[in-house]
């Protein structure tokens, strides 16, 4: 090899990995905000075309509310510049696909009674739209930064017993100082200001089981305990499993949260497979499952009055099965095209026919309006937020980062597919919330989080210095000739 | 970093099973937005049922000639409220008010007397598309209104009902229920709220709809349901006699140290399955049911109807052969209760609507046709005609027939005569069977009777049943006679 | 049908078409992307062989992938880890450009050394060549098919 360096010319200008910040185009990132835009915008006007008296006549086809669209349209533009100027080479999908999500969300705000929700602010009322665009302004700015800011994932790596510390405290902390509401502790007040944190205890639980998990993956993929035909994980570590289970179950008699626990236990099995890749695992959970729910349903009240009125709402359909028979309703009312946002929902004297519609049905209410065909884009959209996030684990460097983003894409996905079932009546009926779609602050906020967190963990890193360029054809034959 | 390539492949099955997971909830959503939505939007609680109910002009309800049962006037405000004309058929039309909501016909086609949704799937789907989207519909009914009247005249001040089926379609031509009351009152904004105290609170529960809402216990007419079960499992053939008969007769009948009596009048001999319905003989029919078993009693009872769902145009309640706690075949809590089921007494109870379902059954040589009250819509869009429908072939034609021969010596024969008198009508061959249902204590028992006519060539079945009327030949049994002859007279031209 | 109905249900069905159009230029993204990948197999371009680590970090004698650029050092975010009190956070990187290999040295506090010799800036490295972060040595190598 030539001690005198490179036979290329000059020292090639290696871009630092670490080094400066150098604006980089996001081309497909920008197409696909643009199909954003533009469908919010018309289902905007469809909004305020249906917002308007029938018989007026259509003048002109302005949006509802341009204000809200305006500043969240910006929001987005905001964000994708951002991120342009950072330069990084972070997914350019993601950010559309939840700013779609969260579009039609605003738009269903929009389209509900802003008097469900009241915040005063000094002397103006804030509705129900005002409110959400609030949080999501906050949730894409919280994104955003996060996508440009974290360069490392040290702090989440290396110190998982603290963040499994910080989450039990979070968690003993709403069961004794939570403010109960319908008979469930959540909500942890402090003045003005109240979140739910068992949202953000899913965050936690993901970045302490991929700390985990990576670290202690290879003997829970090769060593077992064997009870007869079947190969148990190793005893030791076994015991966090049945922990896991325990404290699941524990959150639904305590604290009431079938949605939570529920939640928590499926993307626990669900990681737990993807670091082993032992289907053995999954089933002795599944069976762990099956016992805790059937306990659960014999013991617990609200358990068995949960699981009765999901195998057959029509039973008592003005009293305890209410919400999941207006809900189904809602949805047979939309049929395949919908009845058109803002063309739905019947009033029964005057108030909306499904009770909790803005946090737990919003998935029933965009069913009516936007019809089967809608519902399954929907779906559609939740599918590939899903599968960015769990592409960005098979690609990641390490076990850490490849179970962190996998158990992120998890937790947006499992939440989703649990209260959309829940509507549907596919399980019964929990009070969790449906990701970027929903109200509610916390719920917005931590979702944030989690898509701020995939984007850092997307980080392409620098690109490939491009091959030296070769001299033409006829310079490499002179140069051959010459010597 | 060594593992990698695994972690990349659990991912790929974890990604798999999120989609296939997905994949049933678009299924799901596919399900209750397209394959069950034509009959969620017509539940009568739906908000937009409620909601168009308020704004648009019904459809009219006609009887089988046409005249008008239902229909909409406006009051001052020019807000639509519902006129019904005919005070008889109110347990059947019901009502539609807007401060109490809708009961009977009202109710349960709601969604079509509002033109909300069309039995055609496309059109639905087109209707968004129109201005005027709702096109309510007329209903038709099989009710014939002078049928009626002469029902609910018959049964006069009792408690009691009348249910008139065609057993050849299932046709309903009269379904009465007494005492009545006025849903025009309750309709009336006017006089909304004396209406319905009125209705709710008099005595005799007025919007209780005992054709198909009331259960009784059967008494003899529940005989029939034995016979049918009996025959139709092969435990009997209409010729089997029971050897221990006639004594039992005389001295009764002993099941399990129970003893079960005759009733007066019956003669103490041996005698097979039409003497047996002609007397109306308890011993018989206990032996009957023994022979035959639990099992086939409920099996055949439910064929009839019996324990489930119906599928008929208002709500009707299941009757039962029993309760079911018990461990016997059938759910009998032993023999002694099969024996009581087997004539009518013990753990059954039953809607007149049911027991007309098996005289019809009877009468339709062993085939039971759907039984329906609306043969037609009629809308802008076209009428639609309801057909008649078979449910299921309960027995065979021969087995039917043999039954239809002991119906009607039970009231043509010698003996028949005695206990069913004034069944009969002059020129053709009826065929029937009264019923006592004793209650236990003092007080009237209740007094049934079913039966068809003409016997060759039936066309027409009837349940009475009048609430303590005494033996069934005192009430039930002329009034039968009296409609029967009363539906040749008008209806049958 | 009016002329209202007709522009509301356009525009409404205009909306739920728009939402399939962002689906499909999804889908065409991420075929491209699956494209792309199938017509490059990713060449494996070169492996480290871990000939010395007093530390036990990497492992010694193990083989260690490399990407076309592979950064070394003590820091977790590292893609070799090296666990040596020499090393610093940020110690080397090495890449690949055109047909050879580069090592560069980060401003380590202790340098970089290939076959012994002192690395100042970039130097290139090639197959068999021996270069030594702290007390840890690492030999490039081909793969073998």
């Amino acid at each position: 090899m030539n001690a005198d360096g490179p036979s290329t010319p000059a020292a090639p200008a290696l871009p630092r990995i670490l080094g400066p910040i150098r604006p980089r185009p996001r081309w497909r990132e920008a197409r696909l905000l643009a199909v954003v835009a533009v469908a919010i915008v018309v289902g905007s006007v469809s909004l305020a075309l249906a917002q308007r008296a029938p018989d007026a006549p259509p003048g002109g086809l302005e949006p509802a509310e341009p204000f809200h669209l305006a500043v969240y349209l910006g929001v987005l533009f905001l964000a994708h510049l951002a991120q342009v100027l950072a330069g990084r080479r972070t997914d350019q999908i993601l950010l559309p696909a939840v700013g779609l999500l969260g579009g039609i969300s605003l738009l269903l705000m929009e389209r509900l009674p802003q008097n469900l929700v009241v915040q005063t602010l000094g002397d103006t009322d804030l509705g129900l739209a005002d409110v959400q665009l609030v949080w999501l302004v906050l949730s894409i700015a919280l994104a955003t930064t996060l996508a440009i800011v974290v360069r490392s994932d040290r702090w989440l790596r290396l110190y998982k017993y603290t963040w499994a510390a910080a989450g039990v405290a979070l968690l003993l902390m709403t069961f004794v100082l939570g403010t109960e509401i319908n008979g469930q502790r959540l909500t942890l007040s402090f003045g003005p200001v109240s979140g739910q944190p068992s949202e953000l205890l899913k965050v936690i639980l993901v970045v302490f089981l991929a700390g985990y998990l990576s670290e202690n993956r290879s003997l829970l993929v090769e060593q077992s305990t064997r009870v007869g035909p079947i190969s148990l994980p190793p005893l030791p570590y076994l015991a966090p499993m049945v922990a896991m289970w325990a404290i699941a179950l524990g959150i639904v008699v305590v604290q009431r949260d079938l949605g939570a626990a529920l939640l928590f236990f499926a993307v626990f099995l669900l990681l737990l497979y993807t670091a082993t890749g032992r289907p053995g695992y999954v089933v002795l959970g599944l069976i762990l499952f099956v016992v805790g729910a059937f306990v659960m349903y014999q013991l617990v009240d609200h358990v068995r009055t949960r699981v009765d009125i999901w195998l057959d709402p029509f039973a008592d359909p003005s009293g305890a099965g209410y919400q999941v028979v207006q809900s189904l309703y809602a949805f047979a009312r939309g049929g395949l095209l919908g009845t058109g946002l803002g063309g739905g929902l019947p009033l029964i004297s005057g108030r909306l026919p499904i009770p909790a519609i803005q946090t737990d049905f919003p998935l029933a209410a965009l069913g009516e309006e936007l019809g089967l065909i809608g519902i399954m884009a929907i779906l559609g959209i939740y599918l590939v937020v899903i599968e960015r996030g769990l592409r960005i684990g098979a690609a990641a460097r390490d076990d850490f980062r490849a179970l962190l983003a996998s158990g992120l894409a998890l937790v947006v996905g499992v939440q989703a597919f649990i209260i959309a079932a829940g509507n549907l009546k596919l399980i019964p009926l929990t009070g969790i919330t449906l990701p970027f779609i929903s109200y509610g602050g916390s719920s917005l906020l931590v979702n944030g989080i989690v898509v701020g967190l995939l984007l850092a963990l997307s980080d392409k890193g620098v690109e490939p210095p491009p091959p030296p360029r070769q001299p033409g054809r006829l310079a490499r034959l002179a140069r051959r000739a010459a010597g | 970093m060594m593992n990698r390539r695994p972690v990349s492949r659990s991912i790929a099955h974890v990604g798999l099973t999120l989609t296939v997971a997905f994949g049933v909830l678009a299924a799901g959503a596919g399900y209750w937005q397209v394959f069950r939505s034509p009959d969620l939007t017509s539940a009568a609680d739906n908000p937009a049922v409620i909601a168009a109910a308020r704004n648009v002009v019904r459809g009219k309800i006609l009887d089988r000639d046409g005249k008008v049962l239902a229909t909409t006037r406006r009051d001052d405000n020019g807000d639509p409220y519902r006129v019904y004309p005919e005070r008889s058929v109110s347990p059947v039309v019901g009502y539609s008010s807007r401060r109490f909501g809708t009961a009977g016909l009202e109710r349960s086609y709601a969604a079509e007397l509002v033109g909300l949704t069309d039995p055609d799937p496309i059109r639905n789907l087109l209707k968004k598309f129109e201005t005027d989207p709702s096109d309510p519909k007329t209903l038709t009914l099989s009710l014939s209104l002078p049928l009626q009247k002469a029902a609910v005249r018959g049964l006069g001040s009792d408690r009691g009902a009348v249910v008139m089926i065609d057993p050849r379609t299932g046709e309903v031509l009269a379904l009465a229920s007494t005492p009545t009351f006025d849903a025009s009152a309750i309709a009336n904004p006017a006089t909304e709220e004396q209406g319905f105290a009125a209705a709710r609170d008099g005595a005799g529960k007025p919007l209780l709809n005992r054709a198909t809402q009331g259960r009784y216990v059967p008494g003899s007419v529940f005989k029939i349901v034995t016979a049918i079960a009996a025959l139709g499992s092969g435990a009997i053939s209409p010729t089997t006699t029971f050897p221990n008969q006639s004594r039992a007769e005389r001295d009764g009948l002993v099941v399990n140290g129970f003893r079960i009596r005759e009733h007066k009048g019956v003669p103490v001999r041996t005698f097979d399955l039409a003497h047996a319905t002609e007397v109306s003989s308890n011993v018989f029919f206990a032996l009957v049911g023994l022979k035959t078993g639990g099992a086939n009693l409920t099996e055949y009872a439910a064929k009839l109807g019996f324990g489930g769902d119906i599928g008929f145009d208002l709500p009707v309640a299941p009757s039962q052969v029993t309760n079911g706690n018990g461990d016997q075949p059938g759910g009998f809590v032993d023999d002694v209760e099969l024996a009581n089921a087997s004539y009518g007494q013990g753990e059954t109870f039953v809607t007149p609507f049911q027991m007309a379902l098996v005289a019809a059954t009877v009468a339709n040589g062993g085939e039971l046709m759907r039984p329906h009250l609306v043969t037609a819509l009629t809308g802008r869009s076209g009428t639609r005609t309801v057909a008649p429908a078979s449910l299921r072939r309960v027995i065979t034609q021969e087995e039917a027939a043999a039954i239809n021969v002991a119906m009607v010596r039970a009231v043509e024969g010698p003996l028949g005569r005695q206990f069913t008198p004034g069944a009969d009508v002059p020129g053709m061959t009826v065929a029937g069977k009264s019923g006592t249902a004793e209650l236990g204590g003092s007080g009237e028992p209740h007094s049934w009777f079913i039966g068809f006519a003409p016997a060759n060539d039936p066309q027409i079945a009837i349940a009475v049943l009048v609430e303590r009327g005494g033996r069934g030949a005192e009430r039930a049994v002329p009034l039968g006679g009296s409609l029967l002859k009363t539906y040749f007279d008008t209806v049958a031209k | 049908m009016d002329g209202f109905t007709v522009t509301i249900w356009v525009v409404r069905i205009l909306f739920l078409l728009l939402l399939y159009l962002f689906l499909f230029g999804i889908a065409r993204a991420l075929l491209r992307d699956l494209r792309a990948a199938a017509r490059e197999p990713t060449l494996e371009l070169g492996r480290l062989v871990v000939v010395a680590s007093p530390a036990g970090e990497p492992a010694p004698g193990s083989t260690l992938p490399l990407d076309a650029i592979t950064t070394l050092g003590r820091d977790v975010n590292n893609a070799v880890v090296v666990d040596d009190e020499f090393v610093s956070t940020e110690h080397a990187v090495l890449t690949f450009r055109g047909r050879t290999w580069y090592v560069e040295d980060l401003n380590s506090t202790n340098g970089t050394f290939v076959n012994g010799s002192p690395v100042d800036g970039v130097a290139p490295l090639g197959y068999g060549d021996e270069i030594q972060l702290g007390q840890v040595r690492l030999r490039l190598e081909r793969v073998r098919r």
